[in-house]
């Protein structure tokens, strides 16, 4: 067997853009989940029975779902009943924020109940609105500690965007499994993919245990 | 729009052959990882120092690196690396049993961590040995304590099997796309596949939430 791994130094570019556009990716999803979660954690809670069922029912189903079948169904069957099309880079975007959204609404909203009932009440006595109470009291304290599960959350989230592949975003593992296939340079390739993931989820996952034993809720 | 379902209705056997080898793969997965994580976060806890070393790299190396790479690393770039060639079923379950080892083996930490070191002492007091008391004291309570992150490192299983499609498994994915693409009816499809998911993952999801309702008092300590 020869190994040949000038192959990876030569497609150093094409690597280097993969990964802008996983961690690109990530970032995106992240920063449109949050509040959408925080939104729908709150749809949950509403006391109009009607919105609350159909939260429910958005965060059961996706959190039920494998992310590959979202990123497939966002590819093929969005653009056929919603009659939206969209680049595949916004298609893989779609799916992890639907499944992101999940998540992060279920994070928050065990974030929103473990703050005493009494704060809100306190706030409503000192003629704080309902909205205030929420922004001003209780959100503060729910960030802090969601921080570790949404740390969590993070790192599954850019581990999963390499499922995007699939649709063709030319994240890391579809520019990796490309130039794979023109090169037939198979283990050099999948091992330098490897590789790079793992330096580049290697740190995130070690921040985030850094972030549990930092904000960790213990009882 | 029209939808038409006769396609799914033709192809409802290769349909649910599919969701039989996606089972049969979640099954095996989950037993797999459930043996070899224990054995793992045992050798971790009372194993010497070397082999901590090498497990604590090996379970956060999988916590970093994607399931897809560790499925299409092992199904490519495995056999030309080592001659050994295995069919997609079998790469797929090692893969997944690898990856998914890794979070069983936290989840096992952390419940033998959750029993307080005085029934250990208790133990030994006792006159029992190390390996009897991680077998009739430590492990009895932590399991009950694991159940939900276990619940959910079962649910996890059956969406990451559907990731196997990559490297051709023929199971309730790939055929959807397969049954999609030659009846230009990913609509029809996509859906009931999602239905079909849903079926298998939802009920686990709740089922284990009841089930721990039920003996999560034994878990008291």
């Amino acid at each position: 067997m020869n190994l040949d791994w000038s192959i990876i130094p030569a497609s150093a570019g094409a690597l280097a853009q993969g990964a802008l556009i996983t961690i690109a990716l990530t970032v995106l999803t992240m920063a449109i989940a949050v509040p959408c979660g925080i939104v729908v954690a709150l749809l949950r809670e509403s006391r109009f029975t009607p919105v609350a069922f159909l939260a429910t029912c958005f965060v059961e189903l996706f959190r039920n779902l494998p992310i590959i079948l979202v990123v497939y169904w966002a590819f093929y069957v969005m653009p056929v009943v919603l009659d939206l099309s969209f680049s595949p880079f916004v298609t893989g975007l779609v799916a992890l924020c639907l499944n992101n959204t999940a998540y992060n609404s279920e994070t928050f909203r065990s974030g929103i109940r473990s703050i005493r009932k009494g704060q809100t009440e306190a706030a409503l006595a000192m003629g704080m609105s309902e909205g205030e109470a929420f922004r001003k009291i209780v959100l503060p304290q729910a960030w802090r500690r969601v921080l570790p599960v949404l740390a969590t959350t993070w790192v599954t989230l850019f581990k999963d965007t390499s499922l995007v592949s699939v649709i063709a975003v030319g994240d890391l593992a579809h520019t990796a499994m490309q130039i794979r296939s023109q090169t037939f340079r198979v283990i050099e390739m999948l091992t330098a993919m490897a590789a790079i993931y793992w330096l580049l989820g290697y740190p995130q996952a070690k921040l985030a245990d850094w972030i549990h034993k930092k904000f960790g809720v213990t009882e | 729009m029209d939808f038409n379902f006769e396609p799914v209705l033709e192809s409802w056997r290769f349909l649910a052959d599919g969701l039989r080898i996606t089972v049969l793969l979640s099954l095996s997965v989950a037993a797999c990882s459930l043996i070899f994580g224990t054995l793992v976060a045992l050798a971790r806890r009372y194993g010497p120092k070397w082999l901590r070393a090498v497990l604590i790299f090996y379970i956060d190396s999988m916590r970093a690196i994607p399931v897809l790479v560790v499925l299409v690393w092992f199904y490519f770039a495995f056999p030309i690396a080592t001659g050994i060639n295995l069919p997609p079923f079998l790469s797929a379950l090692v893969a997944l049993s690898l990856n998914l080892t890794a979070y069983v083996a936290e989840i096992v930490r952390a419940g033998i961590e959750s029993v307080r070191p005085g029934q250990v002492r208790a133990g030994l007091a006792l006159g029992m040995s190390m390996p009897q008391i991680v077998r009739k004291i430590i492990l009895p309570q932590a399991f009950v304590r694991m159940m939900p992150a276990l619940g959910n490192v079962l649910t996890l299983t059956v969406k990451d099997t559907a990731i196997a499609t990559v490297i051709a498994v023929p199971e309730l994915m790939r055929r959807a796309d397969a049954v999609a693409a030659q009846t230009y009816a990913p609509v029809e499809v996509f859906t009931t596949v999602m239905f079909l998911y849903f079926c298998v993952i939802f009920p686990i999801t709740r089922g284990v939430d009841m089930v721990y309702k039920r003996i999560s008092f034994l878990g008291r300590s």
